[in-house]
């Protein structure tokens, strides 16, 4: 079923183009920087939109896996990657891995990683729970009517084959059909009738489909596209951020600051670095601050 | 808005050597709201799709004669003119959805058309308005109810603002209510627009009353074109009572000759009867008793709920403090309104949900421990989809499917259930194949190819003309006569009335009633057959039509013998 739901908060009421552009350049980012501060700048500011976006108990179950990730990350980095000068632990010889040796740097590197996959998985957490899918396929449908009807289709049936596996199973079952018992092949063998309904079924429907969509003119000429989506000073403003987070970031990237040697030594930080991480933090805030704003003054709700 | 004029139209569907339209001639004028009616595979569906230009050139097949909007041939037209001219509703609300939001769906057509926002915008407003869809714009579609997404599907055919409207069935998938809604907006939409509506429909009780015209169809061909100013006997005479809604049917068969349409009128005929206030029951009012062979070997429940609570993970409790007993050879019919836990409760009678408190005892013993597999060979389980029974390319393979899962030897049931269900015709056919009363038919064979001691039934009469109805439960009455117990759950007030033996009333998860049908369906505003509300007040304990029958007959008879009194 379908995971996003509509909650009041101006992450929620961006135009999907917004929204989308905002998680484009996330991601983007992510691939880019190696850097642990602006990794970690990058996942403050998704942190802070998410958390604006009212979406934190769905974060929370993606965190936890995450985190569960990143320290087995950390853990096989350790024991694998054998470099790095601070040696934290020296532990005994492991048949196939030598002498385990865990350093500070291999740590580091690890978390690292780590972070990067922290950032690609809350935005992928973000995509899913602030962006209805309906409204990123109906931008897409400019381009590629075809292919995003497809899609739609497929999303839209998905459910209805769930709902359909699951009657058929019921049915079956009560015909003595024995899906949970029996040896493993017996089970896989058991479920054929249930692919051949749903199949059968889902053959039925699609012609049923085929010809409401046709009966309703499709196919009959060139198409245009509904939207009821407004483009507001909202969407000018995170647009803009994204903007010039995207300018300190290619600038970052000119000085060499988007890469971070990790070995043999951990490398030093400049000032510079960390001021242009938090400029860049403060700019991919941008929508979580308008939240707040949003929230607290409704003289502003009715400006952006 | 247009005139509709067909001239020898005929129609073969690929592959078939039978016409499903034979040489049909009709005039349809502008506004006019016409009920087509008829048994499965009379030619309903085919006629709609003729006019809405699916057949021949959605379907294949070969097509003769001509069909004409406003004097211009359909095939002249090129289909996106034919598309704003003729709209069309079909049956399944779940098969005819494109996108996943409401707002996208009404919107699907409008793109389709090449329509520029402004004016999408400004259609899509003006239909929401109108089905009152506005507050549900924005909700994704699987969420919506059966009824829901008929409305939508409806919304996105109007915004598109045919001349004309077609509806293959479209309450045939709803319950009582949303049908009613539904058939209540399209009366508005051709009272208030203007617009011509042609609608087949098996649901009689709730649309006959409402159309100008009637035409009766029967294997290809109009067999009787009714208009509604000309007198009903005319079309009972012409072509029989089985499609008459249950009022009509009943004056029709006890020989009046003016034949009411709806209970209004029914009972203002009634009156002009000038029959007493008070008369007494009809004869047939008490139980049938059941076969006395069933009564003396069986002193046992069959089915003995005690104390029922069930809780779904998502914490909605089903089911609270479920009491109920079916002795065998019992007919019960569950009825409530939707979400009331009636197919909760069959499912913890058959094991696919188990009780969170209370028991199930089945012969004297608890379920909670026996698996869905074990108890099928004592609980059959029919659901509301027969398709999703079939899937193997014969029938007489169906029904031995069951046989071979269950571990049973066929002494011969196979042979005996395709005689009883009239099967014999379609041994060697895929069940996919059949017509929709056979395709049930099958599903229900291989269910009792079990024996089951106890019968479940989930709205089995969804979809179902009257005739095949009336097939149904004769064939459940047969069984009832051999022992079988059998546990229903049906909107359908009027099939429950000619064939239950008691009603169960189902609300928020609990039993609020239960009683004979007598008792239960009696002086109710709502779940009571059309005789029901005919004799309400006037004659009391009338439920079924052979009852009403009788009192007319002898009421009838009454008011002519005092109108002979007061002419001497």
């Amino acid at each position: 079923m379908l995971v996003y739901r509509q909650k009041d908060n101006l992450i929620h009421r961006l135009h999907p183009l917004t929204t989308v552009a905002f998680v484009g350049v996330i991601f983007f980012l992510s691939l880019l920087f190696s850097h642990p501060f602006f990794l970690l700048g990058l996942f403050v500011a998704l942190g802070a939109v998410i958390l604006a976006s009212d979406s934190y108990r769905e974060w929370k179950g993606y965190l936890k896996c995450t985190l569960g990730m990143m320290a087995l990350l950390m853990l096989i980095n350790a024991c694998v990657a054998q470099a790095g000068s601070t040696v934290l632990m020296a532990g005994p010889r492991v048949p196939g891995l030598g002498n385990v040796r865990i350093t500070l740097e291999e740590l580091a590197f690890g978390a690292g990683m780590g972070l990067r996959l922290l950032v690609i998985v809350s935005v992928f957490c973000l995509y899913t729970h602030a962006l209805h899918p309906d409204k990123v396929l109906k931008l897409l449908s400019r381009w590629g009517s075809r292919s995003v009807l497809a899609v739609t289709l497929a999303t839209r049936l998905f459910p209805l084959m769930i709902e359909d596996f699951h009657r058929v199973t019921d049915v079956q079952r009560c015909r003595g059909v024995k899906f949970a018992t029996g040896k493993f092949q017996e089970r896989v063998h058991n479920l054929g009738p249930v692919a051949s309904v749903l199949l059968l079924s889902s053959l039925e429907r699609s012609w049923q489909l085929a010809e409401s969509m046709y009966a309703r003119g499709y196919g009959s000429g060139p198409r245009t596209c509904y939207t009821s989506e407004l483009w507001r000073p909202r969407d000018h403003l995170v647009i803009l951020a994204l903007l010039v987070a995207m300018v300190i970031a290619v600038g970052a990237a000119w000085h060499g600051w988007s890469a971070y040697n990790y070995y043999p030594r951990l490398a030093s930080v400049s000032r510079d670095e960390l001021k242009t991480a938090a400029a860049f933090t403060f700019f991919l805030s941008v929508p979580a601050i308008l939240n707040r704003g949003w929230k607290k003054w409704p003289w502003l709700q009715s400006r952006i | 808005m247009a005139v509709v004029t067909i001239e020898d139209l005929t129609y073969y569907y690929p592959g078939t050597e039978k016409p499903a339209l034979e040489n049909i001639n009709l005039v349809i004028p502008e506004g006019q709201f016409v009920l087509v009616v008829g048994a499965s595979g009379s030619g309903k569906s085919s006629l709609i799709r003729a006019v809405a230009g699916l057949i021949p050139d959605f379907f294949g097949g070969t097509c003769g004669g001509s069909i004409l909007l406003d004097n211009i041939e359909l095939r002249r037209l090129d289909r996106r003119s034919l598309v704003q001219k003729v709209g069309t509703v079909f049956q399944d609300p779940e098969a005819q959805m494109v996108m996943t939001s409401v707002e996208q769906e009404i919107a699907f057509g409008l793109e389709n058309l090449g329509l520029p926002p402004s004016l999408m915008q400004r259609r899509m407003m003006e239909v929401s308005s109108a089905l009152s869809l506005s507050k549900s714009w924005h909700r994704f579609v699987p969420e919506l109810s059966g009824g829901e997404k008929q409305k939508v599907a409806l919304a996105s055919v109007l915004a598109m603002q045919p001349e004309i409207l077609l509806l293959d069935e479209p309450t045939s998938q709803l319950d009582p209510v949303a049908g009613e809604e539904i058939l209540t907006t399209l009366r508005r939409l051709n009272e208030e627009t203007g617009m011509t509506v042609i609608l087949s429909e098996q649901r009689l009780e709730r649309c006959f009353h409402l159309a100008d015209r009637i035409l009766v169809m029967e294997e290809g061909h109009i067999v009787w074109d009714h208009c509604v100013s000309q007198p009903m006997t005319e079309l009972t005479s012409r072509a029989g009572n089985s499609f008459l809604p249950p009022v009509a049917r009943l004056f029709a068969s006890a020989g009046c000759l003016e034949v009411p349409l709806t209970v209004k009128q029914g009972r203002r005929l009634l009156k002009s009867y000038n029959c007493a206030s008070v008369f007494p029951a009809p004869a047939t009012v008490h139980p049938q008793k059941k076969p006395a062979a069933v009564q003396t070997s069986c002193s046992q429940d069959l089915l003995d709920i005690q104390d029922l609570w069930f809780t779904y993970p998502q914490a909605t409790e089903a089911l609270r403090g479920v009491n109920l007993r079916i002795q065998p050879a019992e007919f019960v019919v569950l009825m409530g309104e939707n979400g009331a836990g009636k197919t909760t409760l069959l499912k913890n009678i058959n094991g696919l949900l188990r009780p969170s408190r209370g028991q199930v005892r089945i012969l004297g013993r608890n379920t909670r421990k026996v698996p869905v597999e074990e108890l099928a060979a004592t609980v059959g389980y029919l659901s509301q989809y027969p398709g999703d029974y079939l899937f193997l390319p014969t029938v007489e393979k169906e029904i031995a499917f069951t046989l071979h899962n269950l571990g049973l030897r066929d002494d011969g049931i196979g042979q005996q259930l395709l005689t009883r269900l009239n099967l014999t015709g379609c041994v060697t056919r895929n069940p996919r194949d059949l017509s929709s009363g056979e395709r049930q038919r099958v599903a229900l064979a291989s269910v009792l190819a079990a024996r089951p001691k106890l019968l479940l039934l989930d709205e089995p009469t969804r979809g179902l003309d009257y005739r095949l109805k009336e097939e149904l439960g004769n064939i459940l009455l047969e069984l009832k006569a051999e022992g079988t117990a059998i546990l229903m759950v049906t909107h359908d007030v009027e099939f429950a009335a000619e064939y239950a033996d008691d009603i169960v009333l189902m609300a928020n998860g609990s039993i609020i009633g239960r009683g004979s049908k007598y008792e239960m369906l009696t002086g109710s505003t709502f779940y009571s057959p059309q005789v029901s509300k005919l004799f309400n007040n006037i004659v009391p304990g009338v439920v079924t039509l052979d009852q009403a029958r009788e009192v007319l007959t002898h009421l009838t008879g009454f008011g002519k013998n005092r109108a002979l009194v007061m002419l001497r």
